[in-house]
């Protein structure tokens, strides 16, 4: 077994470190380097007015006295932040204060701590500190940031919280009990670049425009009448023909490579973000904790409980299903959906892996599963009719406007009801999706697939499930078929588990109230 | 540890009860009803909001009316919303009321309703993270409460049950309590 994940002098503090911090009560600072990591952070702050002082300084060589006062601001600010900044384990909390004119005590209870993020810029690294964020179930943000430790000291802490906690409620992890040594890490999964790569690729909106593009570009021929088709081509060359005759034919080549060197630019960024973001990524498992370590100019770890997965999504784009591949996201009773979550890819459990892993890597993440399987049930086939009339009406509409305007316009011809001629292929999608759709219903877990273009499996651990909801529309009761709902916490990554229609009453009802009994019987936690 | 929680959880699981009945409303004699009282609560409501919606409209069609001059087709498009208002006072609450119902055993609380789009919640009385008890004026004065359930979850995290007796609604609220609430959570 491999002991520790290989990173390059990066977030791997040595274990051993944080040994005998079980029983002594755990107290300490921040590290000594906090004064420059804080008066950098306040100095960006006051970079303005510095500059404008600077600037519109006396001009005689003497600096204005406010830019010293500026200067000096976040040096004072830095100094009783470090001076001051204390913090405690006690008694289950953990405890921060600071302050020396207005006091801030702030109590966390322990059972409350959801992860312990640590993060180290490319200064932090030069230094060997990072920034540590405790973070609870309580909506955005973190709840206390302690910044800057040593990483040995981020650690220990990390282990000193997740070692305290009560080894009674819920499912404690047997590895982390009675302050014996945590078991050793088992790495589940690492991405290497040629993967990262393709995450970028396959991450880009503009190439999977440009994919679903020519894709259409076959089909086009099939589906619209050659007439029409031909004139579209016309009135192209047409417009083509009068801008070259305004700019003259040299228009087009810089316009080209204009257009390419835009897609290029736009890939080549996603792909070098996807490196910078994921560089190494790491996902282990140590007891019950998966932990997760990437980046390359910052470093970012956070460790996830696998109890507190509230739901499990692996998601197969478009691009991505093509190359099966996938990418698996979870949900967090405390995650926060924001654009910062996406940037620092805390967004996604595991950004890419291949879709023939999946068997042997979900039950490590969602233990028990593999001994779970249920079948696959498939909804009513009454689904199929049901979208393919919502999908006619919504042609018949779109024709019989088009057909007016063309009315309006010019002489209309049959031709110009094309979008019914679109039916077939809305039926064919209705049969697609319904082959796709599906439910599986198992002890510990109920798991659900859908999708036709891009798929999404979700998997949602019953024990995390909070209401089970049937809701029954008019034209549901004419056709004998309800909509199942399951609720789950978070839902800022995965959405959500998708309802389940068109199943027929008797069996929606049975599986509802199964659910909701196999729910209840288990106990939530929050951690 | 991946073996041990499954085995922690059968532990604890029950095999589903196979005879409930399997429909929404062939089980209609084992859910209970509402009080009552709370079609007069409802109707209450509506009549409160009728009054006062329809003497707005009176504003805008009095405009018109003087305008136009004309005073018969405002007054019937008038009388058309207040006809509809009046089936919502009368024929509404009566309705709702049958829709309505809830059953709890020991692990679960399920509630139905609505009349066009009906809806059954279940919710396992494991999940409750509080429940709070509501009563309006007029609520009070005819001696009714609601009970709010809240979960963790997301969409459904708060479950509204109205027209509960008072004294009912607390028994109740205790009991959920004892019974959802030892999770320490």
């Amino acid at each position: 077994m491999p002991s520790e994940p290989p990173t390059s002098g990066g977030l791997d503090a040595n274990p051993s470190q944080a040994a005998g911090a079980a029983g002594a009560p755990f107290r300490g600072r921040l590290h000594p380097l906090t004064l420059v990591f804080a008066a950098l952070d306040s100095l960006k702050s006051f970079l303005v007015p510095i500059i404008a002082v600077g600037i519109f300084g006396r001009g005689d060589g003497a600096m204005h006295p406010l830019f010293w006062v500026f200067l000096a601001l976040p040096v004072y600010s830095a100094v009783v932040r470090y001076l001051t900044f204390r913090y405690r384990l006690d008694q289950g909390e953990l405890i921060t204060k600071h302050g020396i004119i207005a006091r801030h005590e702030r109590h966390i209870p322990l059972a409350r701590v959801q992860d312990i993020r640590i993060e180290q810029g490319v200064l932090h690294r030069l230094f060997g500190v990072v920034e540590a964020q405790v973070e609870t179930g309580a909506g955005k943000g973190p709840e206390a940031s302690l910044s800057v430790l040593s990483r040995a000291e981020a650690e220990r802490l990390r282990q000193a919280v997740f070692e305290s906690l009560p080894a009674g409620a819920g499912a404690t992890p047997a590895a982390t009990r009675g302050g014996e040594p945590m078991a050793a890490a088992e790495i589940i999964r690492t991405i290497g670049l040629r993967e990262l790569v393709l995450e970028g690729l396959t991450s880009n909106r503009m190439a999977s425009v440009l994919v679903l593009f020519a894709v259409g570009l076959g089909f086009v021929d099939d589906l619209v009448p050659r007439e029409r088709y031909e004139q579209w081509l016309r009135e192209g060359g047409e417009m083509v023909a009068r801008l070259s005759a305004r700019y003259g034919e040299s228009l087009w080549i810089p316009l080209g490579l204009l257009a390419v060197a835009g897609v290029l630019v736009s890939v080549g960024i996603s792909v070098v973000g996807s490196i910078v973001l994921f560089h190494r990524f790491t996902l282990a498992r140590r007891g019950e904790d998966l932990q997760r370590r990437y980046g390359l100019l910052r470093q970012r770890s956070s460790n996830l409980p696998r109890r507190r997965i509230q739901l499990l999504k692996v998601e197969e784009g478009l691009l991505r299903r093509w190359l099966r591949l996938a990418t698996i996201r979870v949900d967090t009773a405390s995650g926060a959906s924001d654009e910062e979550e996406r940037k620092s890819g805390r967004d996604v459990l595991l950004p890419i892996v291949r879709r023939d892993e999946l068997p042997a890597l979900l039950p490590q993440l969602l233990p028990g599963l593999e001994g779970d399987a249920a079948p696959w049930r498939q909804v009513s086939r009454r689904a199929i009719r049901r979208g393919f009339l919502k999908g006619s009406i919504a042609l018949v509409f779109l024709a019989g406007g088009l057909f007016a305007v063309e009315a309006l316009l010019r002489a209309p011809r049959w031709f110009d009801i094309w979008p019914l001629f679109l039916l077939p292929a809305v039926y064919w999608l209705n049969v697609i999706s319904y082959r796709h759709l599906g439910y599986a219903s198992g002890r510990f877990y109920f798991q659900t697939r859908r999708g036709w273009l891009g798929r999404a499996w979700h998997i949602l651990p019953l024990r995390n499930a909070q209401t089970v909801e049937i809701r029954e529309t008019p034209f549901d009761r004419r056709h004998g078929v309800v909509t199942l709902h399951l609720d789950t916490a978070g839902q800022s990554h995965t959405g959500g588990a998708p309802g389940i229609a068109n199943l027929p009453r008797a069996e929606a009802l049975a599986l509802a109230r199964s659910l909701a009994r196999t729910a209840g019987a288990t106990r939530y936690c929050w951690r | 540890m991946p073996g041990a929680e499954p085995s922690e959880l059968s532990a604890t699981i029950e095999a589903p009860d196979q005879t409930l009945t399997p429909t929404i409303e062939a089980g209609a004699e084992e859910f209970q009803s509402l009080d009552p009282r709370v079609v007069r609560l409802w109707r209450l409501h509506q009549l409160i909001f009728a009054a006062v919606f329809g003497g707005v409209l009176l504003i805008p069609l009095f405009m018109l009316g003087v305008r136009s001059g004309r005073w018969l087709w405002p007054l019937v498009g008038w009388l058309v919303i207040m006809g509809l208002l009046g089936i919502r006072v009368c024929w509404h609450p009566r309705r709702a009321y049958r829709a309505w119902g809830y059953r709890l055993d020991e692990k679960v609380l399920e509630i139905r309703q609505g009349i066009w789009f009906r809806s059954l919640t279940l919710l396992p009385l494991s999940r409750l993270q509080h429940v709070d008890l509501d009563a309006g004026p007029i609520e009070r004065g005819l001696g009714l409460a609601s009970l709010v359930f809240h979960t963790a979850g997301t969409q459904n995290a708060i479950i509204v049950l109205p027209g509960l007796e008072a004294s009912r609604a607390r028994q109740l609220r205790d009991h959920l309590v004892a019974v959802g609430g030892d999770d320490a959570v």
